[in-house]
């Protein structure tokens, strides 16, 4: 490569990485002005025009944050819906995407393909339907009237992953065991399942991140206040005639940590779930 | 499992017995899908039925004195002027939104392209917006744009752009601005992950093909990433479409759809007809319209998903 042309891509580096960092800057901007504001006295938090950094930063907000809300009461309940959401999710999903990926018989594109749909159909365009069968569960201002729901609209997502997975499984596997003895369900459990793994994580993953965020249904199906998960006690507190900014921005920070915790464990299996549908080879 | 074994009875003469049979034949395969089949029967397919059902209702909170009124709910609703109200700012919301998401995502895409140090990290940052509750990206935007503490206005002001705090989300004019811009963020880094996994799979020859022909970079991005990632951006525009379109946390905690409405899409009013004010049977007529648009989204994807009919 000549003078110029080192001289030129390192340019373009420079251009690169000054372009990812001004961007980076923009999506990182709410989360500076969440955690900023956190540490700000209470004086200064309501002081205006805003100020920029917080002028004498103090951890006050976060040793009263326990005592001032419920935001321990609604962690334990977002993992409650959150983790009932997988259990239930997986426990319909597998079986079926299973069945898919072995079987040839009539109906299984219909059944797939109604799957599809069923991912295209928004709750919240449904909600109103969806009270009134929700209703005549008997399950209204229980936590299964958000587990439901929600494994509903993620079976989709899990149906298809777990599918496409299985079907790169080669069959010869199950079919020695299958000559030494094994039953259907010790060929699923002990030979397929464990090969699924990348898949499983995924599906986890999304289903987890998908029950822990939705507002929608706990703000539809709960009116209890003690099984409201974070996303609605963050909503009642913004709607609560005086809105105690600090304490709210405190608890979101706690509610999204989690969170921050399995992105970065697991974010190539949220970036491979995120892709599975739209990226085809 | 049934389809391996060998039929060796003789075929039956009826239809229905060769039906039984059928299923007999490949019970398996057929009840281990029968769970996830009567669950979305039941919790997805009763809802839509019950939607349709109650749309031909009068049917206040009370649903044990609802009335037969026929078709009476949509007449009204295509007869009054909040509907098209409701269209005009839906279409705005969607158009304004998936502009921004996939111009945002494409730059970031982009740029993280190639040989980026860090790459991993940037890639989790990028995707932390999508990550999170949006009620609570919904609350930080509200605090950002708040009228008093805001730092939307300090920075403006620091900059000499406006003299005085202004409050964006209680103004009818400019409300709608700044909740797309809080979906933008949302959504943004969908489009860049799904941008960036196409944009890797576009052979590097290609571009260095490019860079001997000495072709400006605009230019490679014009003749060589546009049409290789084109079937890429189809589906991610069309699936961020419709979730832009069905999208209802951030506005209803933004602004519940106000000031005036201003700020209210299609969804927003299902909820506030249907939910908020109790008159199940419109809400369930809007949900009925906002069913049509959906499916019209869903043949488009399934007609590009199953192009070739490889997948199925």
């Amino acid at each position: 490569m000549t003078m110029a042309g080192q001289q030129r891509s390192r340019l373009r580096k420079v251009r690169i990485y000054g372009v990812l960092i001004a961007l980076l800057g923009i999506m990182m901007f709410p989360f500076y002005t969440m955690f900023s504001s956190t540490f700000k006295p209470e004086s200064e938090i309501f002081s205006s025009p805003a100020t920029l950094f917080p002028n004498d930063p103090s951890i006050e907000a976060y040793l009263a944050v326990w005592g001032q809300t419920d935001v321990l009461l609604w962690i334990g309940n977002s993992f409650i819906i959150s983790l009932g959401t997988v259990a239930l999710t997986l426990l319909l999903a597998i079986p079926a995407a299973y069945s898919c990926a072995r079987n040839e018989f009539v109906g299984k594109r219909s059944f797939l393909l109604s799957v599809l749909v069923v991912q295209m159909f928004a709750p919240v365009v449904l909600i109103v339907g969806l009270f009134d069968v929700i209703t005549s569960f008997g399950i209204y201002n229980s936590y299964l009237a958000v587990i439901i729901p929600a494994a509903a609209f993620t079976l989709p997502f899990n149906v298809w992953m777990l599918y496409g997975y299985f079907q790169t499984i080669p069959v010869s596997l199950e079919e020695s065991a299958r000559i030494d003895g094994a039953s259907q369900l010790q060929i699923l459990t002990k030979i397929v399942l464990p090969l699924t793994k990348p898949a499983l994580v995924a599906s986890v993953t999304y289903t987890f991140l998908y029950a822990w965020n939705r507002l929608l249904f706990v703000l539809t199906f709960l009116t209890d206040a003690g099984k409201y998960n974070i996303p609605r006690g963050v909503f009642s507190m913004v709607g609560a005639l005086q809105t105690d900014w600090r304490m709210m921005l405190t608890v979101s920070v706690i509610g999204i940590i989690p969170l921050l915790i399995l992105f970065a464990f697991l974010e190539e299996y949220i970036v491979a779930g995120m892709t599975a549908g739209a990226v085809k080879e | 499992m049934g389809t391996v074994e060998e039929y060796t009875e003789p075929p039956a003469d009826s239809r229905l017995e060769r039906g039984v049979h059928y299923l007999w034949q490949n019970r398996l395969a057929y009840l281990l899908i029968a769970p996830a089949a009567i669950f979305l029967l039941s919790v997805v397919g009763w809802p839509i039925f019950e939607t349709f059902r109650l749309s031909l209702y009068r049917s206040p909170a009370d649903a044990a004195i609802e009335t037969y009124v026929g078709f009476q709910h949509y007449v009204e609703i295509l007869n009054s002027d909040i509907f098209y109200q409701l269209l005009w700012q839906t279409g705005r919301w969607v158009l304004l939104g998936v502009a921004g998401k996939t111009l945002l995502g494409l730059l970031i895409a982009v740029h993280l392209r190639g040989d980026i140090r860090g790459r991993k990290f940037f890639r989790t940052a990028f995707l932390i917006p999508w990550g999170i509750p949006y009620a609570i990206s919904a609350v930080v935007f509200r605090w950002i744009e708040h009228p008093q503490y805001g730092y939307l206005n300090a920075i403006l002001l620091k900059l000499g752009v406006i003299d005085q705090g202004m409050g964006i989300l209680g103004s009818p004019d400019i409300a709608w601005l700044g909740v797309v811009v809080a979906d933008v963020w949302i959504g943004t880094p969908f489009m860049a992950i799904i941008f960036l996994a196409g944009l890797q799979s576009i052979p590097e020859e290609l571009y260095e093909a490019a860079a001997i022909d000495g072709a400006e970079k605009w230019h490679q991005f014009r003749y060589i990433t546009l049409p290789q990632l084109k079937s890429v951006i189809l589906i991610a525009t069309l699936l961020s479409t419709i979730w832009t379109f069905v999208s209802f946390d951030v506005i209803w905690t933004m602004t519940g759809g106000g000031p005036i409405n201003t700020t209210a899409t299609l969804v927003i009013w299902i909820y506030q007809v249907g939910l908020e004010n109790g008159n199940l049977g419109r809400g369930a007529a809007y949900s009925v319209i906002g069913f049509l648009f959906l499916m019209a989204f869903a043949v488009i994807y399934l007609r590009i998903y199953t192009r070739g009919g490889d997948e199925l």
